[in-house]
């Protein structure tokens, strides 16, 4: 088809352009080509790693198996992969809205709101698809090359559960619009994303918490489900799995189905999500004014300036804030079932210490990055007649002091129970975080607060560094724990990376960091 | 406009500023001194070096060479002794949009060490010469740039500095606003604190400055009142009038055509 300029091809062409400049930002300076070398790499090295999964499918039920075989592990697929799909698009929508970009261009040129809409919507619903496809497709390849040729229908299921979610995610945005307003609806939005995308991870806790019998006889449902019921693979409900399958009738049904959803929320709220987007340019002006909390004296001294401005713009993000707490949320249920496995037997220390060392590194890292890096007046504190060393200081007490109030929960329960696993886990638990914060600092990567989960797209050496540390002090608190000696060594790791990471060596061939004083 | 004493004490002293960027030159060999009370307009073409001097100024970029003196102390060795008396504003407003002003003008006035009485009742006298009293609640994000660089005024004046150095300062302002911070600065320098500014706006150089600064290609092609620059502008080119600073301005920053 000829992409006429103007027309609907051509934004579309236009859309997905950006999409892959925005991928291509993740990777730095690199050339378009470059890029697409490592994504094909990449792609090439995912379906290897699949190999072993595709041939123990084929091995456990046969290449040829019913669809009842595969049902339950394509069930549990499909329950990850549409809430996902679906918290993508309601990302991607609102950042459609509120990103202006090229929007206030288009919206100004003779374009129909309904096509301007439908190419964004057609990029998104890419966007989703292509981020579980990634690790979808090269395990249908594999399969298929084994021998199960239907399982190639995982590419339509896929894309029309894509168009589905972005359905979804569009009626969302639009709702949210409505309901709460220009002003609130980005904040709103992420944080539902980030649920919706993260329920599941939630739901496996609740299960993981229920008895034992509990589990069994739900298992038992799924695996001989009663005619009509829940988990019985031949309801509507489960059309997707099966449109998955190779089944042609669920797979035209649901590709008819996601694809009179996707235009039919094109169409109607098109026009709505236009005005949306033109509302959403005015919100800060036409809202009224955000007021601050009740007035009192004036306070002295750097640091407390420092942690003060800090701590006030940490609590005046609510998205910040649910994000970092979402890191907690998502290493719980990673702690129950060590807890509930055979191995540990119940020790409560070594279910929760390892964890809260994880979480203080994580915690840490984050709120560091967000003192040092996304600092919205570095200039302006160069110009303060403090040293950069005063500075930092009062920066890390602004990162600590919420970090301990976040953790004395945890570990004084803890202390309740096993006092000494308390104190080392406190313990573990601070040179965790002392270390992801001293590596922020060392290695800032300047980006807007909002940028708070992108941050490493900026340097994944530094992302790969803190992962490393924070996995490495946990290794250090499940082998105290254990009172093994192995324990040192990755106290060793863990000062290698240091040492390794140590500024002078950087400071040297780097860019020169702020000329903050000394 | 008033000339200023030359017994006056120097607020600045620049003696052989330079400062290169990958082997481009951007100041080169600047000598310039500021008195105190005085007020002082950098004027110069795009790309000339009036920001770059600006940031050496304030600490912002180290000088690859020469001397910086803020009243007698040395910026480059006792860059804090420094900062503790000077103020700088960029065009673009550095601000917390999260936080309301006076809770800006808190944060400044803690890291300039200002006693928090004195700080609080300075913040009130600002925001209301500013215009900015009854927002004083309501978070920066939902400002006005005009406001927003008000505010960001208003903290580059909580702790009194004896030097304040303005760059571009008017940009995006609407008329009352720029009267509001002409009146301001006019008002600093007759309390005898010094003031150096950079802008395009040749009329505000004209109207407000004592004396006016003209750099080009990095270095100060010119400096003195409005009357010495016409004097200096007509020496140079007899045959051609020079009555406004626009032609003094022009026929002083021409490219010359060795440099051409």
């Amino acid at each position: 088809m000829i992409a006429r300029p103007g027309g609907f091809i051509w934004l579309l062409r236009h859309d997905l352009k950006l999409n892959f400049l925005r991928f291509r930002g993740m990777f730095g300076d690199r050339g378009p080509w470059t890029v697409a070398s490592i994504a094909a790499l990449a792609f090439v090295a995912i379906h290897l790693l699949c190999w072993p999964v595709a041939a123990w499918f084929v091995k456990s039920h046969g290449a040829a198996a019913s669809v009842g075989a595969y049902y339950p592990a394509l069930a549990c697929a499909a329950l990850f992969v549409m809430p996902w799909m679906a918290s993508q698009a309601l990302m991607n929508s609102t950042r459609a809205l509120y990103t202006r970009g090229d929007l206030d261009l288009i919206l100004t040129s003779p374009m129909s709101a309904r096509a301007v809409v439908s190419s964004r919507a057609l990029a998104i619903a890419f966007e989703a698809v292509a981020s579980v496809g990634v690790f979808l497709f090269p395990i249908a390849d594999m399969n298929a090359l084994l021998g199960g040729a239907r399982w190639l229908a995982v590419y339509p299921a896929l894309m029309a559960s894509g168009l589905m979610a972005t359905a979804v995610g569009l009626a969302l945005t639009v709702g949210l619009f409505a309901l709460v307003g220009p002003r609130k609806t980005r904040v709103v939005s992420q944080i539902v994303a980030t649920f919706i995308a993260s329920a599941l991870v939630l739901g496996g806790q609740v299960v993981n918490l229920l008895p034992e019998a509990t589990r069994g006889s739900i298992w038992a449902m799924v695996e001989h489900p009663a005619p009509g019921s829940l988990f019985d693979p031949n309801i509507a409900l489960w059309t997707p799995v099966r449109a998955a399958m190779g089944d042609s009738r669920d797979l035209a049904v649901w590709a008819a189905v996601s694809t009179l959803a996707f235009v039919v929320a094109a169409v109607a709220f098109g026009p709505y999500f236009m005005a949306s987007a033109v509302r959403s340019a005015g919100a800060a002006a036409t809202a009224g004014p955000r007021k601050s909390a009740r007035r009192r004296d004036f306070r002295v001294g750097v640091a407390a300036s420092l942690r003060r401005k800090e701590w006030r713009l940490l609590a005046r993000d609510p998205w910040l804030f649910s994000q970092m707490l979402l890191q907690v949320i998502y290493t719980l249920p990673i702690s129950v079932v060590v807890w509930r496995s055979p191995g540990v037997g119940g020790a409560i220390g070594l279910a929760v210490s390892p964890f809260v060392v994880v979480i203080a590194s994580q915690i840490s890292a984050s709120l560091a990055w967000l003192a040092m890096s996304s600092e919205d007046a570095p200039e302006f504190l160069a110009t303060a007649p403090v040293a950069r060393s005063q500075v930092e200081r009062g920066k890390m007490e602004a990162v600590f002091i919420p970090l301990a109030a976040l953790l004395a929960g945890p570990l004084i329960g803890l202390a309740l129970i096993e006092p000494g696993t308390a104190a080392l886990t406190a313990v573990i638990a601070a040179l965790a975080a002392s270390s992801t914060a001293l590596l922020n600092l060392w290695h800032p990567m300047p980006g807007k607060r909002s940028q708070l989960l992108r941050r490493h797209s900026q340097s994944k050496f530094v992302g790969l560094m803190e992962h490393g540390l924070a996995m490495s002090w946990a290794l250090v608190m499940a082998l105290a724990l254990y009172g093994s000696a192995l324990a040192l060594a990755p106290v060793a790791i863990v000062a290698g990376l240091l040492w390794f990471n140590r500024p002078d060596k950087w400071r040297r061939a780097a860019a020169p960091r702020l000329a903050l004083a000394r | 406009m008033s000339n200023i004493e030359q017994d006056r004490p120097p607020a600045l002293e620049l003696r052989s500023l330079r400062k290169t960027f990958a082997g481009a030159v951007a100041v080169e060999g600047l000598d310039l001194t500021v008195r105190a009370g005085e007020f002082f307009t950098l004027l110069g073409p795009n790309g000339a070096g009036k920001t770059t001097t600006l940031r050496m100024i304030a600490g912002l970029l180290p000088a690859d060479s020469g001397e910086i003196s803020i009243f007698g102390v040395d910026a480059r060795r006792k860059s804090i002794d420094a900062k503790r008396i000077t103020a700088w504003l960029p065009d673009e407003p550095m601000l917390y949009d999260k936080l309301d002003p006076l809770e800006y003008l808190e944060f400044v006035a803690g890291l300039w060490g200002v006693d928090p009485r004195v700080a609080q009742t300075r913040a009130r006298e600002l925001l209301e010469t500013l215009d900015l009293w009854s927002h004083r609640d309501e978070r920066c994000e939902g400002f006005s740039r005009g406001m927003k660089q008000k505010v960001a005024l208003a903290g580059a004046l909580i702790h009194d500095p004896q030097l304040l150095m303005l760059d571009e300062p008017l940009t995006g302002l609407d008329a009352a606003a720029a009267r509001q911070v002409k009146d301001l600065l006019r008002e600093r320098v007759r309390a005898g604190r010094s003031v150096i500014l950079t802008t395009h706006i040749l009329v505000v150089a004209e109207r407000l400055a004592d004396r006016i600064g003209i750099i080009a290609r990095g270095q100060l092609v010119a400096e003195g009142t409005l009357d010495e620059l016409r004097s200096l502008a007509r020496a140079s080119d007899a045959s051609q009038k020079h009555d406004s600073l626009e032609d003094v301005f022009l026929k002083l920053t021409r490219p010359t055509e060795k440099a051409a």
